[in-house]
């Protein structure tokens, strides 16, 4: 039904995110589409629903050739897609968000034909309440209905059920099939390999913006899955061979929870140790980090360091020497109309003056020590590269004071240079005694540079693996496969 | 861009030079019309004087703005402290009659920045709410008339605490000599162009130059929230908390503390204002300063102050609101038609906004070479 040949993208700074990626979509066939971050997953979804215009190659739609110059024109020759942040307005009602697209002066759309299509969703919802007051899991039938109602033949879902709870995931996996039996084309992006397994007749996995394997499903297995998504990356570090010694007890958590988002978790930090936490989008990595950090108000639970209860608001956990280098470094990382100098100088507490002289100081061994390209101590961060900018966030924290230290995703988005940077960094800090977790969705990352590895699923720690004995391929099974849950709702 | 088009650029000097323009306009049509010169030392000393009101609450609000919330209440609460301070003054003495205007004005600031920060209301809405509802506690202390101060001997302590004339001619002058000085020590070029202009007006004024009191204190606010805003910590985590609250609260700042330390400075600073209102008259009519609230604004953006956080300078509010109260004084002394005043001024905001705003575009827009885009995060 939908073809694409040799699609190629590489944007305007140079980066090719898709060299050349064959995909079929057939009717009646769910397709499965897996692939590690920056595989071009994303980039593909975005060609497929005419968000931006493949750089060669040709988009096929039944037996004639088509180009998607807008959202609109996709929308109309029957591929529509749906994205993983759904975008839809919380304060109109269900129905109005569902033809939401659709031209004319009434306001009121024909009713009685969006209501049969929800009905055969399988999981109704009230069409005149507010998006705004919908679980989330009827919001992402919404969206569906939404991509439904005008009558789209190709079906494109984005990581659908990322943010959904177990039960919604279910109403999920039932919509695609009956899609699918209804003889549309499904293209199901996901994260999760038993998800893949369990719903999709056909699997492509992409990596570095290559097709890697295309099978159907039933001649794969979760670990061959795996092995194809990991391949034999060229991994930033490589593993030291001897183990590193480590510390005493030095961070201990107790009973940490969040309400929704994590499930009650302890662990045990030491002195020089780097703790890796595996899990992908949305498995709790972050909620942990937070809520060791005190940064998440809903958190409870108890963080003792060294003896000492720690209190729960960020100033109290950064007086104590807990230092936290967010995942999203633009939005939580630096202020922006400050300088590499006054943003490194930020968790300065105990004088009243700015020294300058001595910041600027700082910042200059700072700039050294990291390697940050930048051209004077006064440059803004926003205006540095991401990789330099993750490192002024970083440097913030380089200070005696810092006992522990939290990275949130470190090396997201970032070139390998500055990532091999960062990561010699963490060692080094943690030779020098700090302790270290490391959330990461870069497991080759995790393997290189952690001693222990927890592995997160939906708010809980389900493994605790040892990077010396497992690779990536492992590590993506248990992060992402293999719960028995899903067999049950299969 | 280089340093030298960062400090004289129209985006960070333009408030300076629409004051300097808009003075030698007025000065060309007072000499081209015959009257008395309008640069006297007496003239710029009575626009100080008018300003000075607007330009202790617009400091206060430059700093609120600058932690990235908003303040409508200032002029209400400044009516309020006039009100407690002339309606207590015969009956507990002067100086107390002072505490207490200042203790009811920080009380309104706390209600309003706890309102803001732990119930989550937007401060617009939060400070229009106490915008009227203030007033209306004038009117009610007030009973809807005129208070007045009774007692001669009162009366004339507040006389002298706000119309006092403060010999200016040699602290100008040593202050003037003293950025001099370091300026061409450090080769700083702002200094010495301040150092400059301080010493032309000292000797425009002559050595009878003098002001009255309240632009004296004016001057020390300014001068005391600018050292802390320039030069220590808590300045630079006033900017942090309003450029981006989230990074500042990962860093480990009390977010909440410098938000509401924002909304009580404020306030008292108003209720400062409204202590020298009440001293210049000796009573208070429950209307006073209505709508005062909105120049105060006005001198805060014409200083290049961003209404988004983050950014902002007491020491360019001040000159806003010098530029204000110049084009109204002009149109007065000059009698250029009172009924075009309004027009300008209007204008004069706006234009400036977007000489902000386009400037502000242009510096933007930075190249990231090694970041991949989208895909990376996918």
């Amino acid at each position: 039904m939908l073809t694409l040949s040799g699609i190629e993208k590489v944007f305007p700074n140079g980066t090719a995110a898709l060299r050349g990626v064959d995909l079929t979509l057939s009717p009646g066939r769910v397709h499965g589409l897996l692939g590690a971050n920056g595989a071009g997953k994303s980039t593909l979804i975005k060609i497929l629903a005419g968000a931006t215009a493949p750089s060669a190659g040709t988009i096929m739609l039944g037996d004639r050739p088509c180009r998607f110059a807008s959202p609109r024109d996709a929308k109309a020759a029957g591929v529509a897609t749906i994205f993983q942040h759904i975008p839809l307005v919380p304060t109109l009602s269900a129905f109005e968000n569902i033809v939401m697209d659709e031209r004319g002066w009434r306001r009121g759309g024909d009713r009685r034909r969006i209501a049969a299509l929800v009905a055969t969703l399988g999981d109704p919802f009230p069409l005149d309440a507010p998006v705004g007051e919908l679980p989330i899991g009827a919001r992402q039938m919404v969206a569906i209905a939404q991509a439904l109602a005008s009558g789209a033949h190709v079906v494109v879902m984005d990581e659908p059920t990322a943010s959904l709870a177990g039960h919604e995931r279910i109403a999920v996996y039932d919509t695609v099939r009956r899609l699918a039996a209804e003889g549309r084309a499904v293209l199901f992006v996901s994260h999760f390999i038993d998800e893949i397994v369990a719903l999709t007749d056909d699997v492509t996995v992409l990596r570095d913006g290559r097709v890697v394997l295309e099978a159907r499903t039933a001649d794969l297995t979760e670990s061959l899955i795996a092995e194809a998504i990991a391949g034999r990356a060229v991994a930033a570090l490589e593993r030291p061979a001897q183990p590193r010694r480590r510390g005493r007890p030095l961070l201990t958590a107790r009973d940490l929870t969040s309400p929704g988002r994590l499930a009650p978790t302890n662990l045990t930090l030491h002195e020089g140790e780097i703790l890796g936490l595996a899990g992908m989008l949305g498995s709790g990595r972050s909620e942990l980090l937070h809520a060791i950090f005190g940064a998440d108000r809903a958190a409870g639970g108890e963080v003792v360091l060294d003896g000492r209860p720690v209190g729960r608001w960020p100033d109290e956990t950064v007086a104590a020497g807990i230092a936290l280098v967010p995942e999203d470094r633009d939005t939580q990382g630096y202020a922006p109309q400050l300088g590499i100098a006054a943003n490194i100088a930020l968790p300065q507490t105990g004088r009243l003056l700015i020294d300058h002289a001595a910041e600027a100081h700082a910042a200059a061994a700072a700039i050294v020590r990291l390697g940050i390209k930048a051209a004077d101590s006064d440059a803004l961060p926003a205006e540095l590269s991401g990789g330099n900018a993750q490192k002024v966030v970083i440097a913030k924290w380089l200070r005696p004071a810092t006992r522990v230290l939290l990275l949130d995703e470190p090396t997201a988005g970032i070139d390998i240079g500055a990532r091999t940077d960062i990561l010699r960094l963490i060692r080094d800090l943690a030779d020098e005694g700090m302790a270290v977790i490391l959330a990461s969705s870069e497991f080759s990352e995790l393997i290189a540079v952690a001693d222990r590895i927890l592995v997160l699923r939906d708010g809980h720690v389900v493994a605790t693996a040892d990077p010396a004995g497992c690779d990536v391929a492992d590590l993506i099974v248990m992060a992402g496969g293999g719960r028995p849950s899903l067999e049950n709702a299969a | 861009m280089t340093d030298r088009g960062r400090i004289f650029g129209l985006r960070t000097a333009g408030v300076y030079y629409a004051l300097l323009l808009l003075l030698g306009i007025l000065a060309a049509i007072a000499a081209s019309r015959g009257l008395p010169a309008y640069l006297s030392g007496q003239n710029l000393g009575n626009i100080a004087y008018q300003a000075s009101l607007v330009g202790i609450m617009g400091v206060a609000m430059t700093v609120m703005l600058i932690t990235g919330a908003f303040d409508l209440s200032v002029a209400s609460v400044a009516a309020l402290a006039a009100a407690v301070l002339v309606g207590l003054a015969g009956r507990i003495g002067f100086a107390p009659a002072i505490v207490a205007a200042l203790c009811t004005a920080a009380t309104v600031g706390l209600v309003n920045g706890a309102i803001v920060q732990f119930v989550g209301i937007n401060a617009f809405i939060v400070t229009l709410g106490t915008l009227t509802a203030v007033r209306g506690l004038v009117l009610i202390l007030t009973d809807g008339r005129s208070l007045m101060v009774e007692d001669p001997l009162v009366l004339q302590q507040m006389l002298a605490f706000e119309s006092t004339r403060v010999p200016l001619f040699w602290p100008l002058l040593a202050i003037a000599l003293l950025l001099l000085g370091r300026g061409v020590a450090t080769r700083g070029t702002l200094a010495i162009m301040a150092g400059g202009i301080g010493a032309a007006l000292a000797f425009l004024g002559g050595r009878g130059l003098s002001v009255a009191a309240p632009v004296v204190y004016l001057a020390l606010f300014t001068a005391a929230v600018g050292f802390v805003l320039r030069f220590t910590v808590i300045g630079r985590r006033l900017y942090a908390v309003g450029g981006n609250a989230e990074a500042a609260r990962l860093s480990g700042i009390n977010v909440h503390a410098y938000r509401l330390g924002a909304f009580v400075l404020s306030s008292v600073a108003a209720g400062f204002a409204g202590v020298l209102f009440g001293c210049r008259l000796g009573a208070i009519n429950p209307t006073a300063l209505q709508g005062a609230e909105l120049t105060v604004i006005a001198a805060a953006i014409l200083g290049g102050t961003s209404l988004f956080g983050g950014a902002g300078s007491v020491v360019k509010t001040v000159v806003g609101a010098l530029l204000l109260f110049t084009l109204t004084n002009g149109f007065n002394i000059l009698n250029l038609g009172a009924n075009y005043q309004g027009l300008i001024e209007g204008i004069v905001v706006v234009a400036a906004a977007a000489i902000y705003t386009v400037g502000g575009q242009r510096r933007r827009a930075p190249l990231r070479v090694d970041t991949a885009p989208a895909e990376a995060t996918a």
